[in-house]
């Protein structure tokens, strides 16, 4: 049996290492082979980009060697596919490489689009990428007061990082003693202030407590660079001296190219994780279009289930398990405080008071993904 | 009288089915009508209180079977 | 101890529900045990300590699961294979002091035929030989399986 991971994300690390583990014997006498295949030789650690955009962490610790995370039974190449062929149970890569598979998995991830509104890219800050976060904090330790405005698009990669980065902004102007000369305005999509109802009424008071302003129901149009106001689709409009953006993501373009979803996402069985119309092809993190958030805790519950029924399907000819939506983030409140959501399909999160304890168990987490993509936690 | 665009958002979740709504009242005229089904409960209340921000105009809004209708039309 | 059971005739009194005013200070003396503890963590401490416990993991996870080490150390638990890594931990510091020590090897062929007429460069090529034959069958014993099945 041949199965194909695309993608050495956060989920198809994690996959391909439980497989390996998994599927040890069957790897050694041949009767199984594993391959993934990425588009970089690189792994990152992409929550810690917030914390460099904060001067907590510096870029070089987010990034480990693919290949040194990788289980040494797994065929790894840094290849990018370029054509699905799903019915021909085959792929094609960017080197023009042909790989044909039993199983395929898709954990392609995401990517922002700032590019889609007018003015965002040259007009904003964002953490979304290392350069972007280190651009970022730069700006943050040039600034001496004024208006910050944060606007959000979605949907986004890490849903609770609006919150988060706000919550920082307040510490990190108190900590610098300008925190009065600096305001805070929040701009939300939806009418309340995160999409997570409970998250939203757990952050609304906290938002008060910190003198942090918010607009909900606004949609960003453009940003007006020259004269540094924002305006929405809404007619409203606000004028910034430094804008921090979350921008609006899209499933990869690969995917799109293919037309295996809109948007890139594609659709995905909320319980078996399968490819609609595909049982042979698996979907995870935030490739899928499922209404949970796009993190890579759902990414790692999703790939622990994935593995479980690849794996069975090896040794007992079906699928075990079913994935049930769960998801855990941490939030970060402010830099020395923390606590956190979990939730599945049918159970909201129920957040409790952020204290120092959880924002260590953050702090211990960080260190800890290494040994979670290989598959030990 | 423009004719009724319908945008399918079944089985899309908060706040899914307002930003196809939105998205697709982008590229509608003035006077335009759409029709936005959603199965999210929770766009019923969301949707309305957009488009009063906005200043577009609902025309309807019911649940047949398991979908919400939402019809909205484009004011300005 | 059943005799101090006896002794008292009377049932012991029925415990209150609740926490004592002993138990009270004992719970505040481990309040401030925790908080002293937090007080003296920082963000770092907590970082390296996680990391230095996380790569620990990790390697215990690689060791544990290489077949070939776990049955090396199996092997090196005998008294012969300990006698042996004890023999050469004490050679190579030896060598380490008599290299130190000794004078530069001749070289040339006269060089040669004094160094072969030491009894000692005679009993280093006769140990070289013995472990390089039994070397040679092992790797041959672990080899035929493989051989025999293909």
């Amino acid at each position: 049996m041949r199965i194909l991971v695309v993608g050495g994300g956060t989920g198809g690390t994690i996959i391909a290492n439980n497989l390996a583990r998994r599927l040890s014997a069957e790897l050694r006498t041949g009767k199984v082979s594993l391959t993934m295949l990425s588009a970089s030789d690189r792994h990152m650690y992409q929550p810690g980009l917030l914390y460099v955009a904060f001067g907590q962490m510096m870029p070089d610790t987010l990034y480990r060697d693919q290949a040194s995370l990788l289980e040494a039974s797994i065929e790894f190449h840094v290849d990018p596919v370029k054509h699905f062929m799903l019915d021909e149970r085959r792929v094609k890569t960017q080197s023009d490489r042909v790989f044909d598979y039993d199983i395929l998995v898709i954990a392609t991830g995401s990517r922002m689009v700032p590019e889609e509104i007018p003015g965002l890219v040259e007009g904003s800050e964002t953490f979304y990428s290392e350069a972007g976060a280190i651009k970022m904090y730069k700006a943050l330790r040039n600034f001496k007061g004024g208006r910050v405005a944060i606007v959000v698009g979605v949907p986004h990669k890490c849903p609770i990082a609006p919150v988060e980065v706000t919550f920082s902004l307040h510490d990190y102007f108190k900590t610098r003693g300008i925190r009065d000369k600096v305001e805070i305005k929040y701009h939300y999509p939806i009418n309340r202030i995160h999409s997570i109802e409970n998250v939203a009424k757990w952050a609304k008071p906290e938002f008060d407590r910190m003198g942090v302003a918010y607009e909900t129901l606004f949609n960003l149009k453009e940003v007006d660079v020259q004269n540094k106001v924002i305006h929405s689709e809404e007619d409203t409009e606000y004028a910034y001296d430094l804008l921090i953006s979350i921008p609006a993501h899209r499933g990869m373009a690969v995917i799109e190219e293919n037309r295996l979803g809109q948007a890139g996402w594609i659709p995905t069985d909320r319980h078996q994780l399968t490819m609609e119309g595909y049982d042979n092809v698996y979907v995870l993190g935030d490739t899928t279009n499922l209404p949970v958030s796009k993190t890579g805790s759902a990414a790692h519950f999703e790939a622990e289930v994935i593995a479980d029924n690849i794996a069975s399907i090896v040794k007992i000819g079906t699928p075990v398990r079913e994935y049930d939506g769960k998801v855990y983030c941490f939030i970060e409140a402010g830099h020395d405080q923390a606590t956190y959501a979990m939730f599945n399909y049918l159970n909201p999160p129920d957040l409790k008071p952020a204290n120092k304890s959880m924002h260590w168990f953050k702090m211990s987490y960080n260190q800890m993904y290494w040994s979670s993509v290989r598959g030990l936690l | 009288m423009s004719e009724v665009k319908v945008i399918d958002a079944c089985n899309t979740f908060c706040p899914g089915p307002l930003m196809e709504l939105i998205t697709y009242m982008k590229q509608a005229q003035i006077g335009d009508t759409l029709e936005l089904l959603s199965t999210d409960q929770g766009s019923a209340a969301d949707v309305p209180e957009w488009v009063e921000k906005v200043g577009h105009q609902m025309v309807g809004s019911e649940k047949i079977g398991d979908v919400w209708h939402i019809k909205v039309r484009k004011a300005k | 101890m059943t005799s101090q059971i006896e002794v008292s005739d009377r049932p012991a009194p029925p415990s209150e529900p609740g926490v004592g005013p002993a138990e009270l200070a004992r719970l505040s003396e481990l309040a401030t045990l925790v908080t002293a503890a937090q007080d003296a963590m920082s963000d770092d401490i907590v970082t390296r300590l996680s990391a230095a416990l996380n790569e620990g993991m990790i390697l215990l996870d690689r060791l544990t699961r290489n077949q070939a080490l776990m049955r090396l150390l199996h092997t090196l638990e005998r008294a012969e294979c300990q006698n042996l890594l004890e023999a050469l931990a004490e050679a190579l510091a030896a060598t380490s002091r008599d290299l130190a020590k000794g004078r530069a090897a001749d070289g040339g062929l006269g060089g040669w035929v004094r160094l072969l007429r030491d009894p000692d460069t005679c009993e280093t090529l006769r140990l070289v030989s013995v472990l390089g034959s039994h070397l040679s069958r092992n790797l041959q014993a672990s080899r035929a399986p493989d051989s025999s099945s293909s």
